[in-house]
């Protein structure tokens, strides 16, 4: 079980966010930009500290106090690839592995790389590889831990269509096999409706309406959630 | 046309190793002297650039990614440090740690000279080097983008592995650059060493007790070693920085 509270003071508004989810629920949180949503992912990573609240995660306290990054049983991946520039594609994908080696680690690597199609640049240095491809090993990077909270942040933001639903096949497929928790952010409808099976409506900091797509669609809570699920 | 004039004239004070100033002598007054100033030169500016890596780094990655309000104030006591008039340094540093002094006076009773001594020496130069380099350092480590240390930090390395597989790797030309200027401030600093550390001489106070005790032809070969272990390092940073301006 996955829960958190989490209060961010910002300057326009307070972030704040109440979340609830299974083991393997894939979460969607919608909402137009400037509301909160990045804010809720980076408190969720540790990126950012949240001014109160608490994140459980099993057993596992998050915060507070903050738990370090290394010891965070997550994968994040915004829409920065922030591939590491001096190492090679294998080596990002690889990268921090010999701390977290397991039985297959080996197998589930050369998986990724044929999934993502990742062969012809293995060996490539990362600054030489086209933006698509770059988004495919950091992909590829967040999942060869195998981790069992994957939070994405925008991560198809500037993907053509055919490379977005591609990458997002791929992601429900290693779900499957993973079955890892998921909570990505988005403003655009389709990506997480393909994505999450359950959204929660962001604006200005607050929840403002939970449940599944269609519910969501049959009655939006604000006319600023039905402006933005008619522009699907 | 103007670049290369101006080129000339900038380094038309090098043609000043060919004026005829008669035939060159190792030695001054004192036979050996010359070679012991190149010797301790070298060793101790190479101790004090060790001190400014070891002290100046944590110092440098601290303002690099620390936001505080309180920052403003390190970096203005690191730029204090940039800005004091060598002479004026070795002075203060005199009166600072002298023998006549509680602190100066203590240490001389547990063995360590503060003042013409290997130990003041090499002390006054990571005085006034350290700030270069920490300034250099500083933003050479700001340069790398904090998204990637984060990252790597989620994908599961402790801060010291972030540093020395990411942030090092990425900074290191500019490290180097660093490392440059503090070894060409350190090695060529005369007028707080003069003060602090008369002996043991290094290459500057030797090149001027040279010239004030046997003249131009005494200088000449030291003057040539002094470039020669002055100049080669930082210039070849230069170009590699120049022709690799960026990692990230």
């Amino acid at each position: 079980m996955f829960e958190a509270h989490i209060v961010k003071v910002r300057r326009a508004f307070t972030v704040d966010v109440r979340l609830r989810l299974r083991q393997g629920e894939r979460l969607g949180i919608f909402g137009a930009s400037g509301a909160g949503k990045s804010t809720v992912l980076s408190c969720l990573a540790g990126i950012e500290t949240p001014d109160a609240g608490k994140i459980d995660f099993g057993s596992l306290r998050l915060f507070p106090p903050s738990l370090p990054l290394y010891r965070r049983p997550l994968a994040y991946l915004t829409q920065n690839n922030s591939l590491f520039p001096h190492l090679s594609v294998a080596e990002n994908v690889c990268f921090g592995l010999e701390n977290h080696a397991r039985d297959g680690t080996k197998t589930w690597v050369e998986k990724l790389k044929k999934r993502l199609d990742l062969g012809p640049v293995w060996n490539e240095s990362a600054r030489h590889i086209s933006g698509g491809q770059a988004r495919r090993v950091a992909l590829a990077r967040m999942l060869a831990r195998q981790p069992p909270l994957v939070l994405l942040d925008e991560p198809f933001t500037s993907l053509d269509r055919h490379i977005m639903h591609e990458l997002i096949d791929a992601l429900l497929e290693w779900h499957a096999a993973l079955g890892f928790t998921l909570i990505a952010v988005d403003h655009r409808a389709e990506v997480l409706e393909r994505l999450c099976t359950r959204a929660a409506v962001i604006e200005s900091g607050l929840i403002v309406q939970e449940g599944s797509w269609s519910a969501l669609a049959a009655a939006p809570a604000t006319l600023l959630l039905a402006r933005l699920l008619a522009a699907r | 046309m103007g670049m290369l004039t101006f080129t000339l004239v900038l380094l038309y004070p090098l043609s000043g190793l060919l004026a005829p100033v008669g035939h060159w002598q190792w030695n001054g007054s004192i036979p050996g002297s010359t070679t012991s100033a190149v010797r301790i030169s070298l060793v101790l500016t190479g101790v004090a650039l060790m001190l400014d890596v070891v002290l100046g780094t944590p110092v440098a990655w601290y303002l690099a990614r620390h936001a505080g309000r309180d920052r403003i104030v390190w970096e203005a006591a690191v730029l204090i440090s940039v800005l004091m008039p060598p002479l004026a340094l070795g002075i203060l540093l005199s009166l600072a740690f002298g023998p006549q002094t509680l602190f100066g006076a203590w240490l001389l009773r547990v063995g360590v000279p503060t003042t013409n001594s290997p130990i003041a020496f090499a002390t006054t130069q990571v005085y006034v080097s350290v700030g270069y380099y920490i300034i250099a350092a500083r933003a050479a480590l700001a340069a790398v983008p904090r998204d990637l240390e984060l990252i790597a930090a989620l994908l599961g390395l402790k801060p010291w592995d972030v540093f020395r597989r990411v942030t090092f790797p990425l900074a290191r030309l500019g490290l180097a650059a660093a490392l440059s200027i503090a070894w060409v401030r350190a090695l060529g600093e005369f007028g707080a060493v003069i003060v602090t550390a008369y002996y043991p001489s290094g290459m500057p106070v030797q090149i001027w007790v040279n010239l004030q005790d046997a003249g131009m032809p005494a200088v000449m070969p030291l003057l040539v070693v002094f470039l020669l272990t002055a100049l080669p390092l930082p210039w070849l940073i230069h170009l590699l920085v120049q022709r690799h301006p960026a990692d990230v």
